[in-house]
Order: C-alpha cells, then sequence, then structure tokens
C-alpha cells in the first residue's frame, strides 16, 4: 500500500487509541517500571527494616540515636529525631558505631595474659569457672579480695546509671575511681571550673544559638570536636539561615585555623593563651561606653568603684598588643578593632560568648574562660532567649548528671603507687591513659605498669589499646550497640532530659562479651561484703533491672513527654514508649535563673594571669597547638575506618598525622608539602608529615591528637612513626591553675625536615575536580553579601 | 482499576552559607551505599570514593584568609554529559529528574567519567572488599558494585522507593503505620517531604546533615524545602536563555557550572560573606 500522508495520519490515530485502551488491561506502571530491563537493582528493595532508638557512645556528647535493623544485622545509623539535643541529626562519629559492632579486631572472649606483659598474647579463658579452670569473673572476683584495698578504676567521665554503678562498685571493694579525659573535648575540668564560678552551675548550659544574633568565640571548635558539636551544628544551621530571623554573626577567636574558624565571618588568629585578655578588653569598652543590657547592675558586677580601675588595665590599646592584634588582623588600628567587636557584641543582642578547648588549655586556661563566660552577664545573655541556657540537674536524685574529670596530679602520682606497691590492682574501662597523657606522665604509667611484677591489670573494653594491651585479664564489654545504658545529657537542651539506650542486636554467635556493668555486679556479690551492706549499695540484680527501676520512678513522677497524659497508663507502657522514643524529657523543668555573684568581673580581672610555656622557649620555637581530631577525637575511634579515612575538613587529610603550618614558617625552615618533619619539645620528639595552608599563624604548628597508637588494630596502628604519631607523647605535664587539668595547649616546640617525604593521603586533589584549575574558587562557591537576597 | 504511579520530580538543595564542612553527610553515604572503604592508598593514588565529597577552597592569604567548603555530589543533570557518552546505556536519565547508573549494563569504557564536569562518577579498580564479620553491616537494598563498573551518587533512591512502597503502593504513614485514605491530592497518597522525614526515606546525607544545609524533597511539592528554589532556579534559567538580565547579587541560587547548561536537579545557594577578604572587613 502506497503510504500517503492521510494513510499517515489514520494509523497515527489509531495507534493512539489502541495505546490508551490498552492501559487499561496492562500492567500498572510501578510494576512495569520494577520489571524493565534497564532499571537500576535499587529500584527492587525486599525485606522488612526494623528502627531501634539508642544512645550514641562513638563521643562523649552521647547522642539519641536510631538503628536499622535487618534480620538481626544492624545495617545504618541515623539521629533519633525526638531526641532533644540533635533532633534527628548526627555527626560522623556516630554512622561508625556498626562497624565498631562488626569490627573484625574485636576481643572475642575473656582472655588471660599468655606472655610478657605487653607481648600482645592472650589465652582464651571462659566468663565462669567449669572443670577446674577458673573463670573471668572469679579472676576478677579474686583479685578485688586479694588487691583491692588501694586498687585503682580507670573510666572515662560517666554520667547517669553507670556513673552511680561504678561509683558504688569503687565504694563497695574500696577502689578509686579515676576518670580520665585526655583533650576537654567533654567539657574539661577547666570549662566545669569556670561555669562553676561564673554561673554557679555544676551542669554545663546550653547554647542557644538558633535565635543568638552575634557569637563570640574563644578557642572552642564547638562546630567540630567542641562538647557537643551535633547540638551546636543544628543551632548553628539555623544562626545563619533560619527562617525569619536576620543572618547571624560569628567572631571566633583562636590561635588555630579551626573548622569553626574557617565558618567564621571574623577570624582573630590571638597568641595562644592571651584570649582572656581580649575578652576583658571588650568588657572594658562595654562598661566604659555603658553598653551593657539593660537592668544589668554594673556595679554589683565590678564590686564598687574600685572594680573600674582594675578592669581599666585592660582597655584596648594595653590589650590589643599583648593578644597579638596587628594592624594587618584588626584592619589597621587594634584598639578601635576591639571596640568595634564590643560595640557590635553588645549591640546587637542576643550574643552569646563562648569559651573553651585550647583557650582552657592554658597555665591561665581558668582566666581565659571566666573572663570570656562573664561576658554573657554583662550583654544580659545569661538565662535570656538567644543566650546561655542554665540546665536543671537531673531527673533523679543521687545520680550523677556530670562528668568531671580527674586532675592531671591524680595521674602522676599512679605511677608511684603502682611502684611502692600501695596499688596492686587496675581495672580500666574505656580509658586509655597510657596513649593520652602528656608525655612524660604516660612514658612513666607505661613504665611502671610494665615493670611491676606485682600489679595486676583488668581491662573491661572491647578492642586492644595502648593501655589495655598491657592487662593481665581482657573482660571485654559488649559494644553499646549490644547493650543497655542510660544518658543524662550534658549540657541538657535545657530541661530534664533522661536518654535510654538498648540492645538493638545480640552480639554475633563468634563474640562472647559481657556488659561491663553486669560484670562488676557479679563480681560485687563475690566480694564478701556483709548482706546488708552489698543490699544498700548494689542491689539490682542487672543493670538492666536497674534501668528499668529508674525508668519506673519516672513513671511514678507522672510527668514530661511520657506520661499518663500521653497514654502511659501503666509503668509498662511506660518503659515501652520509652524505648520506643528513646528519651524521656519534661520541659517544664528547667534550670535556675540566679543572679552573678557580686564583684564577679573584678574578681576575674584581679585573677588575670599570663600563659606560661614551660621547656622550650626563644626565637626558633613555635607554639604547639595540639587539636581533638575531627572523628578520631584522642584517638579513641582511631580503630574505625570510615572515622579515619573521614577527611579533616581543613586540610581533608586521612589517615595520617599532619603538623599544619603556614606556607612562610615552612619556606623558613626548608619544609615542602608532605616533608616528614621532626616536632622536638623538652620531653621529647614525634615525626609527622607537613601539610601548607595559608591559614596557620606563623609562629603556631598544628597538630591533631589521636595518631600513633601502638597496639590494637591494624587499621590504628599500620602506620609507620612518619606518618602515624601521638602529639601527645611531646606535650609539657603542666597543669592548668585551679582546675588542675593537662594545659595541653602550653608546649612549644622546634621544628626541623628530616629529609624524607611522602605522599599525603588527603581528598584534596583526588579527584581531578572542579578544585584543580578547570575552574576559579570563586565561579565554584558564589558568595554574597548579606541583606543582599 | 489502573494505579496511576505518581511522578516526581526529586530535587537537592545545597545551602552553603549552613554548610560548616563537618563530614557527617560524608560518612552517612558511605554507611548506606555500600562504598568500599577508603584506604591511606586510595587516598594517595587518587582513588578515594565519595559519592558525596566536601571540598574545600582557600581564600586570601594569613591574617586574612578564608576557608570555604562545599559539598559535591552527582548533579542528577537535565543534559547530563555522562549519558549520551555511553555506549551501552548504562547510565540513562529517568522521569523523576535523578541520573541513574545500571550496574550489569555497565562495561567500564569510563567515557562517562571523563565527559562529567563535576568529577562525581568513580570506578572500581578493584573488587570491594571487607573482613568477613564487617559484611553483616553492608545494607542489602544496595547492589556491591563490582570491579570495572562505574558508580556515583544515586539520590539514595533505594530509599526512595521503599518511601513510594510504603506510602504510594500499600498506602501506609510512615511514622504511625496507620493507612492513609484512598484519596486524590496532597492529602492523599503522596510520598511529601514530610513523610519521607519521618519515615527515613531521605537520603543518607541530607537525613544527617546536622545544620540543614542539605535539602531534599519533591521540585513540585509546595509544602516541601526545596520548591522554592527551583522555582527560583528555573525562573532564572529561562530568563538566561532568553537573553535577560540576571543580577547575581541579588539572588543566592545558582547551579554548579551553570555556563555548561547540564541543567542540574542540584541547586546551590550562596555562601554569606559579612566580611570579604579583599575588601575592609571590619
Amino acid at each position: 500500500m502506497k503510504l500517503t500522508r492521510r494513510h499517515f495520519l489514520a494509523w497515527a490515530g489509531l495507534s493512539a487509541v489502541g495505546a490508551v485502551a490498552c492501559e487499561g488491561f496492562g500492567i500498572r506502571e510501578g510494576e512495569l517500571s520494577i520489571q524493565s530491563p534497564v532499571s537500576l537493582p535499587e529500584d527492587l528493595v525486599r525485606g522488612k527494616d526494623n528502627w531501634y532508638t539508642s544512645l550514641c557512645r562513638n563521643c562523649p556528647s552521647c547522642e539519641g540515636i536510631l538503628v536499622r535493623v535487618m534480620e538481626g544485622r544492624a545495617k545504618k545509623i541515623q539521629g533519633n529525631p525526638f531526641y532533644p539535643t540533635n533532633q534527628g541529626k548526627s555527626h560522623a562519629r556516630c554512622e561508625a558505631g556498626v562497624q565498631a559492632l562488626y569490627h573484625p579486631d574485636r576481643i572475642s572472649g575473656p582472655m588471660r595474659r599468655g606472655g610478657n606483659r605487653g607481648s600482645g598474647h592472650f589465652v582464651p579463658i571462659s566468663w565462669d569457672s567449669a572443670g577446674g579452670s577458673e573463670g573471668g569473673v572469679d579472676i576478677l572476683s579474686r583479685q578485688l579480695r586479694d588487691r583491692g584495698n588501694g586498687a585503682v578504676i580507670i573510666t572515662k567521665p560517666m554520667r547517669g546509671h553507670l556513673a552511680l554503678l561504678t561509683d558504688r562498685f569503687a565504694q563497695a571493694a574500696g577502689l578509686e575511681h579515676l576518670k580520665f579525659e585526655p583533650t576537654g573535648s567533654s567539657g574539661d575540668n577547666v570549662y566545669r571550673a569556670a561555669v562553676k564560678s561564673v554561673y554557679g552551675q555544676d551542669v554545663l548550659p546550653d547554647l542557644d544559638l538558633e535565635r543568638a544574633n552575634f557569637v563570640l568565640s574563644f578557642g572552642a571548635d564547638f562546630l567540630s570536636t567542641w562538647i557537643s558539636p551535633t547540638r551546636w551544628n543544628r543551632g548553628y544551621g539555623e544562626f545563619r539561615q533560619g527562617h525569619g530571623r536576620e543572618r547571624g554573626t560569628l567572631y571566633h577567636a583562636d590561635s588555630r585555623f579551626s573548622m569553626t574558624a574557617a565558618n567564621a565571618d571574623k577570624w582573630i588568629p590571638v597568641r595562644p593563651g592571651w584570649e582572656g585578655y581580649l575578652a576583658l578588653s571588650i568588657a572594658q569598652v562595654i562598661v566604659e561606653e555603658n553598653l551593657q543590657a539593660p537592668g544589668v547592675d554594673l556595679d554589683s558586677l565590678l564590686g564598687g568603684p574600685g572594680g573600674h580601675d582594675i578592669l581599666n588595665a585592660f582597655r584596648p590599646e594595653v590589650a590589643a598588643p599583648l593578644v597579638g592584634l596587628t594592624p594587618a588582623i584588626a584592619n589597621g588600628d587594634p584598639a578601635e578593632f576591639i571596640r568595634h567587636l564590643a560595640r557590635d557584641f553588645a549591640g546587637k543582642r542576643p550574643s552569646i560568648a563562648i569559651a573553651g578547648g585550647s583557650a582552657g588549655a592554658h597555665s591561665n586556661g581558668l582566666f581565659n574562660l571566666e573572663a570570656a563566660a562573664v561576658l554573657n552577664w554583662l550583654v544580659g545573655s545569661v538565662g535570656a532567649p538567644g543566650g546561655v541556657t542554665l540546665n536543671p540537674t537531673g531527673p533523679w536524685n543521687g545520680v550523677p548528671a556530670s562528668n568531671t574529670a580527674s586532675g592531671l596530679d591524680d595521674f602522676q602520682r599512679l605511677p608511684q603507687q603502682i611502684r611502692s606497691g600501695q596499688t596492686r590492682l587496675i581495672l580500666l574501662h574505656d580509658a586509655d591513659p597510657v596513649h593520652g597523657l602528656p608525655g612524660p606522665v604516660q612514658r612513666d604509667l607505661r613504665d611502671a605498669i610494665e615493670n611491676s611484677a606485682d600489679l595486676f591489670m583488668v581491662s573491661f573494653s572491647p578492642f586492644i589499646d595502648d593501655t589495655s594491651a598491657l592487662a593481665d585479664l581482657l573482660l571485654p564489654d559488649r559494644v553499646y550497640l549490644e547493650d543497655w545504658g542510660d544518658d543524662i545529657p550534658d549540657p541538657a537542651p535545657g530541661f530534664q532530659t533522661a536518654g535510654f539506650q538498648q540492645p538493638v542486636v545480640n552480639p554475633l554467635w563468634d563474640l562472647d562479651p559481657r556488659s561491663f556493668p553486669d560484670v562488676l555486679l557479679s563480681a560485687a556479690a563475690n566480694l564478701e561484703l556483709p548482706e546488708n551492706e552489698l543490699t544498700r549499695l548494689l542491689p539490682w540484680a542487672s543493670y538492666q533491672a536497674m534501668l528499668k527501676e529508674a525508668a519506673d520512678a519516672l513513671y511514678e513522677e507522672n510527668r514530661g513527654s511520657i506520661s499518663s497524659r500521653s497514654g502511659a497508663a501503666t509503668a509498662a507502657d511506660f518503659w515501652t514508649t520509652l524505648l520506643r522514643r528513646g528519651v524521656w524529657h519534661d520541659e517544664s523543668a528547667t534550670g535556675p535563673n540566679p543572679q552573678p555573684k557580686p564583684g564577679l568581673l573584678r574578681d576575674i580581672a584581679q585573677s588575670a594571669s599570663q600563659p606560661a610555656f614551660a621547656g622550650y622557649g626563644g626565637a626558633d620555637t613555635l607554639y604547639l597547638a595540639p587539636f581533638s581530631h575531627n572523628t578520631l577525637q584522642d584517638g579513641a575511634n582511631a580503630h574505625l575506618p570510615w572515622l579515619q579515612a573521614a577527611p579533616d575538613p581543613v586540610t581533608s587529610m586521612t589517615w595520617q598525622t599532619w603538623i599544619e603550618l603556614n606556607d612562610a614558617t615552612a619556606r623558613r625552615f626548608g619544609i615542602r608539602q608532605g616533608d616528614v618533619v621532626r616536632i622536638e619539645s623538652s620531653q621529647g620528639s614525634i615525626r609527622a608529615v607537613a601539610f601548607l595552608t595559608p591559614a596557620t599563624p606563623p609562629e603556631v604548628a598544628a597538630i591533631p591528637f589521636g595518631g600513633g597508637r601502638r597496639h590494637g588494630s591494624p587499621w590504628a596502628t599500620d602506620r609507620p612513626a612518619t606518618e602515624s604519631s601521638n602529639v601527645a607523647e611531646i606535650l609539657e605535664p603542666t597543669r592548668v591553675a585551679g582546675a588542675g587539668s593537662p594545659a595541653w595547649a602550653g608546649t612549644r616546640v622546634r621544628i626541623s625536615p628530616t629529609g624524607e617525604s611522602v605522599t599525603l593521603s588527603k581528598l584534596e586533589g583526588t579527584t581531578r575536580s572542579v578544585e584543580v584549575g578547570l575552574s576559579a574558587a570563586e565561579e565554584i562557591i558564589k558568595t554574597i553579601a548579606p541583606g543582599h537576597y | 482499576m489502573v494505579t496511576k504511579r505518581i511522578d516526581h520530580k526529586w530535587g537537592m538543595v545545597v545551602d552553603l552559607d549552613r554548610c560548616t564542612g563537618c563530614q557527617a553527610c560524608v560518612v552517612a553515604c558511605q554507611a548506606e551505599n555500600n562504598l568500599p572503604i577508603n584506604t591511606k592508598d586510595s587516598f594517595q593514588q587518587a582513588r578515594a570514593y565519595e559519592w558525596i565529597r566536601i571540598e574545600r577552597y582557600w581564600e586570601g592569604e594569613f591574617p586574612n584568609v578564608k576557608a570555604r567548603f562545599i559539598p559535591i555530589m552527582c548533579q542528577h543533570c537535565e543534559n547530563a554529559p555522562c549519558e549520551p557518552v555511553c555506549p551501552v546505556y548504562a547510565t540513562y536519565h529517568n522521569d523523576e529528574g535523578m541520573n541513574v547508573q545500571v550496574y550489569n549494563r555497565c562495561v567500564g569504557t569510563r567515557y562517562c567519567a571523563n565527559n562529567c564536569p563535576y568529577q562525581v562518577r568513580f570506578f572500581n579498580w578493584w573488587e570491594p572488599t571487607w573482613p568477613e564479620r564487617m559484611r553483616n553491616q553492608l545494607n542489602p537494598d544496595v547492589t556491591i558494585r563490582s570491579r570495572g563498573i562505574m558508580e556515583r551518587c544515586s539520590f539514595c533512591v533505594q530509599r526512595i522507593r521503599r518511601g513510594e512502597i510504603t506510602v504510594e503502593r500499600r498506602g501506609v504513614e510512615p511514622l504511625t503505620g496507620e493507612r492513609i485514605p484512598d484519596v486524590d491530592g496532597p492529602d492523599g497518597r503522596y510520598l511529601n517531604y514530610q513523610r519521607m522525614k519521618d519515615g527515613n526515606f531521605l537520603p543518607a546525607c541530607a537525613q544527617a546533615c546536622p545544620t540543614n544545609a542539605l535539602k531534599f524533597g519533591e521540585q513540585t511539592d509546595p509544602t516541601g524545602p526545596v520548591y522554592q528554589y527551583f522555582q527560583k532556579a528555573n525562573e532564572q534559567y529561562d530568563k538566561v536563555h532568553h537573553g535577560e538580565y540576571i543580577d547575581e547579587s541579588k539572588t543566592r541560587v545558582y547551579r554548579l557550572l551553570e555556563e555548561m547548561g547540564t541543567k542540574p536537579n542540584v541547586i546551590y545557594l550562596k555562601k554569606v560573606d559579612q566580611f570579604p577578604v579583599n575588601e575592609s572587613s571590619h
């Protein structure tokens, strides 16, 4: 048939009708797409998943999480939307919980040391005695009976019922409880002491960043590692671009160019340890120019007219050169820069001053943090929306809601106690002091443990680390996704909150861990205590029973987010709802609203002191700025490959330990990118690879904590000392006056090239990407002036 | 009765003023999508896999220096340069705004990676391996890509499909498990933003992002977080293509390498710069 135009149109019309008619009889569209031969396999999903609430234990902030479980295996961790601090969001560290759970280097079951101490040779034993061989729990009990006098238990600072149980156990067994926290990322004693003296509180305050207009931060890398970064990041997002508000302004004063500095509108590179002088200079301008918030009683804060005179010592003209503000930093006029900053801080209320991290890690750290915190009283931010929200104590009386760490002195005397035979037993849970203590103290402790034949050390960690490698007995704890638990967030979100952790999966068939608190309860039952003493201190049959009892106590109070009003008619309902939500909170149980102590500002100004640097000095030395690693923190997460491979935000470095140097400083010392650099303090030397930046202050060398592990998983230990080193080894053992914590930012170092060079393990340049010169940076990250959109 | 499949048009918005470079999205993506573990060697050989990565750019010199962060993932271009060069049609464009990779069609020519201006495609140079115990973590919804094929961000299509199955086919509210009334309109069986959020169906990166710098949703859903930005971006796109002037200093919305005409389904919101490095900063 000859195809004419008329025929073509007729056929085309018929085809269209046919297509419409056939749709009614055909396969449903969705199904068609599933069966399409060119579909992605991910179009077909099988199986049912369950989501369980729990708590993350990969960092001290302890966020609420949801865990996706399929066929008895944990697959993915996300933030719990019910949890009031992180509100469904999570940190990179949270995700790696599943890697800890299914880690190939988990200790499979209880073991005894089989070779020399530290040789890494351990022999499997059973938990319970059977057939004439003594089980792990009985060995622990026997050692507690024989060596309990003078014994020590070392843990991280704990909160909630685990803290209560451990404290009670220590009391029952006569143990001294040392709490080890190397880098202050959980809010170390310095910050706690400042909170106590400035706000009169034992628990840490929340920061209402969402509603703040101006944030002035001193040394606290709060967007990366400081205390509760997910909570602060959540607030930061709203602070920048929240609906119905003006964009907030962030100034960050820090001696290192941190992730928070990178996100600040203005980074103020201060001389290390002089943050307090900058804060008091701002206070002086506020007082002099009467910029304080309405209702602030200046006379009371200054303790009378004499206070003005004391504050005058911090006039911007005096303070600016001390703080290290050069005309280049301060746009020509350092004194005017401080004045302008003070006017902005006081004028763009609500404002928040944050201080912590490196600012508190100097000999005068407590002064630095107090001087910054007192600014919040001056601008009326304490207890105000968009300011510092003081928190209530925890929901249970007598259950610790904060986690104070032990001072450096406690760890300095421990080696002597071991050598003298006073301490013959150490219990170790989730703490690695041999890796994290400052140089000479960690070496002394290692030496004492290695060379004391009469010492017995028990580790409860599920992994080998530098301290547990020296243990005599390994009693592996469950990983948190297999265990019960609770937490009282510190800081809480402004009201009473209790998070609950439940086992989301069982341990795999080839693993035989036991919950640390349950082992303590078993050991306590064998302590031969008077019956009424055991009942008084540790009346619980199991840790789960203890937590159930705590939940019942909350149920009895019938208040907060789960109560009879919300449908929890019985204690069983309450427990079920609690586990489904993972958290209980009572928004009506808020913190106090105190007034500042009279003379507070005067007292802080009077206590002003300069930072002291022990060891090396002179023109050829640099300030060493150690910092908590974004994902590894102090090294506790070094065995988790996702966290080793997560690029550092500022440098994009992974797997290796690097030293950040300014380009100009590196040229001065003849160092190029990727060179192996020797870093020497009066306490020793380490090596690290050079990463050159345009942002590191010329007189500063910055090195992350967390590298240089000697024992444990290959992911933590398989790099040579040129590429993975522990900066804690070269820290001076100085302490923060008034707080007792290690002054880990108070070391000066000499650097020199070793002549070696390595390829950097970094993301930057990994992809042949837009960053490598195909386009200019400003074409990729476009910017706009505020208020123009 | 014919069950009409709901047409979606997914899109992502990246707010550079919220992004802090924290890496939460990067690790969340690795956990969700069975990415191989990036070893030290893989970084040293410039062969690390990150379906979403944070790039950092320096601006200025000490002391007036800034570092800026930008998350970059597959831009799911409407006019995707990777698609026409694939000789076996392994990469194609679906009708939901997504660029899709069919792994079992891919023969590993790597033409698509060469043609992608965003460098977001990754070639499997090795068979991915995990320690035996760690394989328990792998997501059963996501294919493990074998040696010799190409992979990239899928907008977590497996999570979207779960959402569609739950809400649009089974008609169940993801959070409460209640049955959704079988009605048309925005209240009907429709995977809107709230249901994605409640049901953990957002892409892993957006779900994790603590500052909410990553927003994901239906481009045409006015209740979702991306609607207004895509409206604006499309308006700008049309203007440019009709030769009209766009005042760049008045809009935050832009697409990456817009001049290439790829029309990505990912749009960016400009970083707000209060004190530009080159000007007086206070």
